[in-house]
C-alpha cells in the first residue's frame, strides 16, 4: 500500500484540484516530514498555506466590518 | 490600496499560481488519482466489493502501461499495492474470481517487466542522438537512483533500512535502479567497516531474478 506520506501528498493535490485549500494544506502537512526536501512540494506547500492564511484573515477582517456596521445601527 | 483590498489582491494571485501549476500537471494527476484509488481499494475500502473494483481498475487503466504513461516509481508504487492485493487473495485462495485477479495482477506484472526494459532499449547505444552517450546514460540513471534514495529514505532513522526497502524492490519489482542503489549502499557500508555479507547474498540474488527476467524478452 502507499505509504502515508504518499497518500497524505496524492489528497493534497487532489483538493488543490477541487480547489479545496484548507484539506489541501492540512495534507500537505502530513506530507511534509517525508517530502520537505522536494522543491516542488515545497513550493506548492508554502503557497497553500500562505492562501489560507491570507483568506483565514478575509474572512477575520470581513467579521470585524459586519460587526462594526451592526454596532453602527445599533447606536444610531 | 487598503489592507483588504492588498490581502484580496494577494488572494487572487495565489489561487491563479495554484490553478496553474495543477492545470500544468492536469496529466500527471490522474496518474496520481489512479495510484491512489487502487490504494483505497486495496485497503479495502470498498468492502466485499474488491475483485470486482480491481478488474474495473484493470479495464480502465491497463492501457497507460502501454502508452509509457507511468513513471518508474509510479511502476513500482502500483506494483507494490498489486502485489498486497493479491497476497490478500492468496490468503483466500479459492474463489473463481480471485484467481482470475491474481492472474490479471501477474500479466501486469510481466508487462511492467517489459515496460522496463523498453525503456532500456529506447536509450540504449544504438541511439545516435549526442546526449545519449555513456556519460549522460550514467547521469541520468545515477539522477533516478538518487531520486529513488529520496523516496525510500524518507522517514526512515538508518541507512541499513533503505537498504532493505531498496533490496526488495530490486527483488520484487525487478527495479534495475532500486539494484544499482543497493550496490552502492552496500559499497559504501563495506567502505565504512558494516558487515554486509548477508545483504551482498541478497544483491546477487535480485540480479539474478533480474536478469533471468531479462532472458525472457
Amino acid at each position: 500500500m502507499l505509504k502515508p506520506a504518499e497518500k497524505a501528498y496524492f489528497q493534497a493535490l487532489a483538493a488543490l484540484k477541487d480547489k479545496d485549500y484548507e484539506t489541501a494544506a492540512e495534507q500537505f502537512e502530513k506530507a511534509a516530514p517525508f517530502f520537505e526536501q522536494n522543491e516542488e512540494f515545497g513550493i506548492l506547500r508554502k503557497t497553500t498555506r500562505l492562501l489560507v492564511a491570507v483568506t483565514e484573515e478575509l474572512r477575520k477582517l470581513e467579521k470585524e466590518e459586519s460587526l462594526n456596521i451592526e454596532e453602527s445601527f445599533s447606536h444610531g | 490600496m487598503s489592507h483588504p483590498e492588498s490581502l484580496k489582491k494577494l488572494q487572487q494571485t495565489l489561487e491563479s499560481f495554484l490553478e496553474r501549476a495543477v492545470g500544468q500537471k492536469e496529466q500527471r494527476l490522474s496518474v496520481l488519482e489512479d495510484i491512489n484509488r487502487l490504494d483505497n481499494i486495496a485497503r479495502n475500502e470498498l468492502g466485499d466489493t474488491t475483485g470486482e473494483a480491481v478488474g474495473e481498475w484493470f479495464a480502465r487503466h491497463n492501457q497507460q502501461l502501454e502508452q509509457g504513461d507511468l513513471r518508474p516509481g509510479d511502476i513500482d508504487r502500483i506494483g507494490r499495492i498489486l502485489h498486497e492485493i493479491k497476497d490478500g487473495f492468496n490468503r483466500n485462495a479459492g474463489s473463481p474470481e480471485g484467481r482470475k485477479i491474481a492472474s490479471e495482477i501477474d500479466r501486469w506484472e510481466e508487462a511492467a517487466q517489459r515496460s522496463r526494459r523498453s525503456v532500456t532499449l529506447k536509450r540504449g547505444p544504438e541511439s545516435k542522438k549526442p546526449e545519449d552517450d555513456s556519460i549522460s546514460l550514467f547521469g541520468k540513471t545515477l539522477a533516478r537512483a538518487s531520486g529513488l534514495f529520496l523516496e525510500m529514505s524518507a522517514g526512515r532513522k538508518h541507512l541499513l533500512s533503505v537498504l532493505g526497502e531498496s533490496l526488495k524492490s530490486a527483488e520484487i519489482q525487478k527495479n534495475r535502479e532500486a539494484l544499482l542503489l543497493s550496490a552502492f549502499i552496500i559499497y559504501y557500508l563495506k567502505s565504512g567497516g558494516y558487515k554486509v555479507e548477508p545483504y551482498v547474498k541478497r544483491l546477487r540474488e535480485a540480479e539474478r531474478l533480474q536478469k533471468e527476467a531479462s532472458s525472457y524478452a
